[in-house]
């Protein structure tokens, strides 16, 4: 029973650190870069705008894992992918808002911001269909989503680290801002490309 | 002669001019994964492009019909379900067209149902326009990202895998990099560096000569 429970638990990490440092969904696939930039530029929280979309990565995917058998008894599953997981989201988008008019939040208003932006944010989305794509278990979907979230807070991190020197003077008025961090971001992509090793990405 | 005419028109190049000096994926910073990460041959910019043009405008134009009076929850998952909805046929077809090619761009492809265009630009600029306006103007934002995810598609495929649409071109060099996740960001990052180079220029005072 016990090593059931951890060698799930280990699974379940070790999906998560595929997707958090591997598969990160900022820097190795470029998803929700515009979201993380938007975040950093408002001035926002960046660690409660990666907790919720962390929640809605996570729940997706296990509502997402109890579709798969319906997904994979479909011919042409490939079609109809997007449509059957953006059902899923507005059902977590939904519910979230519901829940979190409910509870007494300090920052329920940011939170309500942040829910509108992270539901239908292409890291969410990205994440369902990367671990339909690698055919994972209901830990390995899991533990994708939870990793998918933290990946996204740990790049917006790094990149909100060198932010306001990418604006600086000391940059040239061509490079100033968005064409720097683009380059930025590339740079943080191909140490994290290093890590692979077997230089192909695992899914 | 350019800068003249870019100066007695900047209302206009303001408004509408989502292809060089405002461009969508270049000085917006719209729409990047797919032209960062899949597009890293030009056959697969040509799908992503295609199937981007035909969901956003169609899903944008459908959209623009349902009235405000719904909520915005509920509104936003509309866009949604209608974009996936036209990603069916969309599929379908580019499949057709290009057989087996649609696969090679992976989760870009039904990634372009939740596009920020459709997302959040309807709701923040599209809807906020008469139809015309806003048909011009979507119309533009479309070929703004078909230019540079063509632009990028064709530059990495030349430049980092030495052939053009899976023929061989003769280069004395080879920059494999290019193909990568880094490659994208950088060359992304170059090609907007030049747009603001451009933009300066037109903004800068017009000497005698010019």
């Amino acid at each position: 029973m016990l090593n059931t429970i951890l060698s799930g638990a280990g699974q379940m990490f070790g999906y998560a650190l595929v997707a958090i440092f591997i598969e990160n969904t900022i820097l190795s696939r470029a998803l929700g870069t515009s979201t993380s930039l938007w975040t950093i530029r408002k001035k926002y929280s960046i660690l409660l705008f990666g907790a919720v979309l962390t929640i809605i990565t996570t729940v997706t995917s296990a509502l997402a894992y109890a579709l798969q058998p319906f997904i994979k008894s479909l011919n042409n599953s490939y079609y109809v992918l997007p449509l059957i997981y953006v059902a899923i989201i507005s059902v977590v988008y939904i519910l979230m808002l519901l829940i979190t008019n409910r509870l007494k939040l300090k920052q329920k208003k940011t939170i309500r911001i942040f829910i509108h932006r992270c539901a239908f944010n292409c890291a969410v989305l990205g994440g369902l269909l990367l671990s339909t794509q690698a055919n994972l278990s209901l830990l390995g979907f899991i533990g994708f989503g939870i990793g998918t979230g933290i990946g996204f807070t740990l790049a917006t991190a790094l990149i909100d680290f060198n932010h306001d020197k990418l604006h600086g003077e000391h940059i040239s008025k061509a490079f100033r801002g968005f064409p720097a961090i683009l380059i930025y971001i590339g740079i943080l992509s191909l140490a994290v490309y290093g890590m692979i090793g077997g230089h192909e990405l695992p899914i | 002669m350019f800068k003249a005419f870019y100066k007695r028109n900047k209302k206009f190049f303001k408004k509408y001019d989502s292809i060089i000096t405002n461009n969508t994926v270049l000085i917006e910073g719209l729409v990047i994964a797919p032209v960062i990460v899949g597009a890293n041959t030009f056959l697969n910019g040509l799908i992503l492009a295609i199937s981007f043009m035909v969901i956003t405008f169609l899903t944008v134009f459908i959209s623009s019909f349902i009235p405000k009076s719904i909520p915005y929850t509920i509104r936003v998952i509309m866009y949604t379900l209608i974009a996936s909805l036209i990603f069916i046929p969309t599929a379908i077809i580019l499949d057709k067209t290009f057989p087996e090619q649609i696969y090679k761009v992976g989760i870009f492809l039904p990634l372009m149902v939740t596009n920020s265009l459709i997302v959040t630009k309807s709701e923040t600029r599209f809807f906020r326009e008469s139809k015309i306006h806003m048909f011009l103007d979507l119309l533009n934002h479309t070929i703004g990202f078909f230019a540079v995810i063509i632009i990028v598609g064709a530059i990495r495929e030349t430049l980092g895998n030495n052939t053009f649409m899976g023929n061989p071109v003769n280069i004395p060099f080879k920059l494999s990099i290019l193909m990568l996740p880094y490659g994208g960001f950088v060359l992304v990052g170059f090609l907007s560096a030049l747009i603001h180079k451009f933009n300066s220029y037109l903004k800068s005072p017009i000497k005698k000569e010019e």
